[in-house]
Formats: C-alpha cells, structure tokens, sequence
C-alpha cells in the first residue's frame, strides 16, 4: 500500500488539520484502507465495471424553459451579497 | 534562437450549445442577463436538488458526431470532477470521463490549399461553470452563475497540428461546422466557442517534450498570438538550459504573453466518479438514426456542390461557404432565376456583401428580397442594361425603392441593342476615319478600342458594348 500524504488529502478536503494531528489521522487511514483492500482478493479481471446497479437509462426531460426560482430566492442563502451577486473572499487564480 | 525546432500543438475546444434550457436544469441558457437571473437551485448547488438531462443536448452531441466523423456511443456516463471554486457552487462539475459520447473523429482541414486531416480523440458533454469578477472590489470576488450548468460539448483533438495557422484552420473549420449544423452559435467574443492550446516543442522529428496548457481562448487572434508566444518561450527556455514544467498558463490579451497560473504547489487532483445522481446514458441505434437525418448539408459538401456543379469559382465559392446564411441565400437566389450560379455568385461577394457591410445587415435579411436581386441581375446578364447601371441600380433595389424594371426605365438606362440604331451610329462613326480603319486593317487591334469607344459616346454611354464591337468587326473586316 502507497503510503499516504495527509497533508494533501485536508488541502484537498478543505479541512484544517493540527499538526500533531497528523500522524494519528494518516494511521486511521491507512487502516481504513487496509480494510478495504480486503476487496482486492476478489478477481475482477473478467468483470466489467458496474456504474449503477439499475438496468435503466438517464431520465431526461424536454428542451424548455421553466424559471422556478428568483433571484431573491437564490440569493438568500448567501453569507453576503453585493447586488445581485453573491459576495466572496477574494479568490484569484 | 536556432530554427531546428518545430510545435506540437493539440486544442480543447468548448463549444456551449445554443440550447433553450441548461444541461441539467430549467434555466435559461442565455447570455448577457442580468446577475444570477438564470439560475435556480440545481444551478446553485442547492442540497437535495436533483439534475435532468435536457435531451436536445444529447441531440446535438449526436449530430456533431456525424458531422465530425466520429464513433457515437451508445453506453456514455457522466462522472463528477471534483475541485472548489466559488463559481461551481456543487463543488464539483459534471462531466464525462471514462465513457464519453464520442470517440476517435476527425476533419480535414485546409492549410494555404492543402488538405492535412486532424485526428479528434473525443468530445464529451459537460456543465460550463460561473463567473467570478475580481476587479469590482479589492478584498472580495463577485459571483454570478448564469452559465453554471450551460452545456458544453469538449472537442478534444490528437496532438496533430504543428502552427498557429493550423490551429487557426482547425478551430474555424470546427467553427463553420458547428454552425452548420446548428448545435453552436461561434460567437467566440461571448465565449460560446473558446480554445485551451496544449504546445509542447521538440527538435525536428525528435522526442516529445513537456508541454503546457493555454487557458480560455476566444478569439483566432488570440489563439495565433498565443501560440507563437510560448514556442518561442519554451525554445528559450530549452536553449538557455532551463526545462519546461508542465503548466497550466494564462494568456494577458494585453501583453500577448503568456504566464504560468499561481497555483501549483499541488497538481489537481480532481477524483473522478461515476455521478450518483445520473444513471448512465444508454441510446438506442433508433435514437442515434433519428438525428442523422438533421444534419444537413456539411460546408466541405456545398463547396464542392458550387464549384463542380455550379461552375462558381473556388475562392468565391469559399467565401459564399464560410456561412450558412451566404449558402442559404445563395441557393434560395439560384432556384429563382436561369441567370448563371457563376454570374450570381460573383454580383453576391462583390457588391452585394459589399452593401451589407456598409449598411451593418445581417446576410438573412436579404432572404426576402432575393427576387428583386435576380431580375436585376437578370437585366445585367442579358445585356438589357450595362454593368454598370446594374451596380447604380443595386443599391435602390436592396434598400426597397422599387422593381428593377422600373428603377430601370425611371433612370433611362436601358442599353441601345437595337442593331439597326446601332449600325447607323456606327456607320457615321466611321466616317473620315480612313487612316484608322486602314489601320487595324495593317494588324493595329488597338484601334478596335479606339472606334468602340468613340461610338460608345455616340449613344451617350447606352449603346451595348458588345453589340457594338461585334458590327464594328463586321463592317471593319469588309
């Protein structure tokens, strides 16, 4: 088993972990994964990837327009809002 | 910097198709609203709200398929690419990765007359994210999410263009298609159409080098500017010593230099899977058969058509082809008149287009006046009035100030061809010319133009000219 980068699974799951933290979250991983690993005894070379366990096909609907919300609406939730638009950090790539 | 080197140039196209309603949701798709006016909570990352598929969407990725020659599939699933941006309020964008709708295409593109066929690996269909505007306010980005959950369909071509002029050929014949086939408005300035450039260089038939990605461009310009930028930065990279990164880079449309974008202490990591929320599309042969009906005429069909059966030639062919609408009107004219395709074809990119461009019209509004045109040209091509006339008169009939017959006699511009007016004309013309006519009787053709021209001013500029030339060549050869 790869070992694990624990410092780049929180940056990629926004969360802030402690850094004494660290080894003791890296370890609980790396059990959880030994568990699920257990799948790998099963051969599946010959079995096709199952992507849902339906037979069925994606539901679709008509090309038409249907405004179900307001502006108001979709932006009550926002933390802050400047006009109509939602209002953040500073984000630049 | 030493010229052994060459580009190794592959492009992602986004095409958004012009769509009444977005991939997944109810929502306009449409451009230039007001903030956050099209946008409901599906759009807005709302929990427990569920996407649709819009089946015009999968219509369309099935006519590109024809259009561009690819495998259309009929098993394709859509996965989620995971990243955070505030634009993508879901926190993911619905893709597909693993199983795209179409696979391996190709068009042949034209480069300065010869044919090169670029490979297309695939296209997928996907959501288009928000906008995020960061010059409003120092501390804070401003989001509208109208596009959020605009479809797109990603071309993703083989890395198989190796200039800035293929790359510009590759991006406008997929344009011309596009739009052909009617899934995508071009309109690049909007961003309905925008490229990422992946340029590597190497020596001359060598090894593949590392190569970078070029961000959202969406203009030939930009794409030709931004090319030649960063091959000449990754030679000089090379031959100063240094080795190219692999990099994501944004293009300054200001400078027309490329950057690297900031963020790279971690490559991107996006954890694909199979959405949870969509059961894989499964079409049938009878729904992939349908849409081929749709496609219609490609633009490389018509071009040949006008030029092998409509004897137009190729480079005004090309500029009637560039645009549906030239095509439409164009043929529309045609089945209305035995006037010549070939003479048609060159009053409409002559003075025709001309007057568009001056009057700033769309090339459809002329649709409606196409009768007017074609007895015009008509009156030109059987010699009933000059040219001449025929390009004072032009203008008039487009801008609705009568029929060309009337415009015609109101003007008094029809043509002398009466050869019994003519000849007497001609005959006086000819009078104490002796020296002249003995002239080009010694082999002195250029005294041709001479009488043509004197007899020309006889009928005060009506008399037609080739009527005329044909007696003066009788009476001069007795």
């Amino acid at each position: 088993m790869s070992d694990i980068d624990i410092k780049r699974i929180s940056y990629l799951a926004k969360l802030k972990l402690p850094h004494e933290k660290e080894e003791f979250y890296a370890n609980s991983l790396k059990d959880i994964i030994k568990w699920v690993d257990n799948l790998k005894m099963i051969d599946t070379s010959e079995t096709e990837p199952l992507h849902n366990v339906t037979e069925k096909t994606v539901s679709i609907r008509k090309d038409e327009i249907n405004k179900s919300n307001s502006v108001d609406d979709v932006l009550s939730n926002a933390p802050e809002r400047a006009q109509n638009f939602f209002k953040v950090p500073k984000v630049v790539e | 910097m030493s010229n052994n080197w060459e580009m190794v140039i592959g492009l992602e196209v986004h095409a958004q198709l012009n769509t009444s309603s977005k991939l997944f949701s109810s929502s306009p798709n449409q451009f230039g609203s007001e903030p956050n006016e099209n946008v409901n909570f599906i759009d807005s990352g709302m929990p427990g709200m569920l996407p649709v598929m819009n089946f015009a969407c999968i219509e369309m990725a099935i006519k590109t398929g024809f259009a561009l020659n690819f495998n259309i599939n009929e098993y394709s699933v859509f996965e989620r690419k995971n990243y955070f941006y505030p634009d993508l309020p879901q926190g993911y964008q619905i893709s597909q990765f693993e199983f795209p709708i179409l696979t391996e295409g190709f068009i042949n593109i034209d480069n300065e007359g010869n044919q090169k066929k670029i490979r297309i690996e695939r296209a997928h269909l996907e959501q288009d994210a928000g906008k995020s505007i960061h010059d409003i306010d120092p501390k804070f980005s401003f989001i509208d999410l109208n596009r959020v959950g605009t479809p797109l369909l990603e071309i993703v071509s083989y890395p198989d263009l190796s200039s800035a002029e293929e790359a510009v050929s590759y991006m406008s014949s997929l344009r011309q298609i596009l739009m052909y086939i009617d899934v995508c408005d071009g309109n690049m300035q909007e961003g309905s159409l925008r490229a990422d450039v992946n340029l590597s260089v190497r020596k001359i038939g060598g090894e593949l080098g590392t190569r970078c990605e070029i961000k959202n461009l969406n203009s030939f310009k930009f794409i030709r500017q931004a090319i030649e930028y960063e091959f000449k930065r990754q030679i000089d990279v090379i031959e100063s010593g240094g080795k190219i990164e692999q990099n994501t880079m944004l293009f300054d449309t200001s400078t027309g230099e490329t950057r690297a974008m900031r963020s790279k202490e971690f490559s991107h990591d996006y954890r694909y899977f199979p959405d949870p929320d969509l059961l894989p599309v499964n079409l049938t042969q009878d729904q992939i058969d349908k849409v081929k009906t749709s496609v219609g005429e490609l633009p490389q069909a018509k071009l040949d058509k006008f030029i092998n059966d409509y004897n137009v030639d190729k480079n005004i062919a090309k500029i009637i082809t560039v645009e549906k609408q030239n095509a439409i009107l164009f043929e529309k004219m045609i089945s209305e008149t035995d006037v010549k395709p070939k003479f048609i074809a060159a009053w409409l990119v002559g003075d025709i287009f001309a007057f568009i461009k001056e009057n700033n019209l769309e090339v459809s509004s002329l649709n409606e006046k196409t009768k007017e045109i074609t007895d015009l040209l008509k009156l030109v091509s059987d010699d009933i009035i000059s040219n001449k006339a025929g390009k004072e008169i032009l203008p008039k009939v487009l801008n609705g100030q009568g029929k060309p017959s009337d415009i015609v006699k109101e003007l008094g511009l029809e043509q002398v061809s009466d050869s019994g007016e003519l000849e007497k004309i001609i005959d006086e013309a000819l009078i104490g010319e002796e020296e002249n006519i003995s002239k080009f009787q010694g082999g002195s053709d250029r005294v041709l133009g001479y009488f043509v021209g004197k007899c020309l001013k006889a009928t005060k500029g009506k008399g037609n000219p080739k009527l005329i030339n044909k007696i003066l060549l009788e009476r001069l050869k007795k």
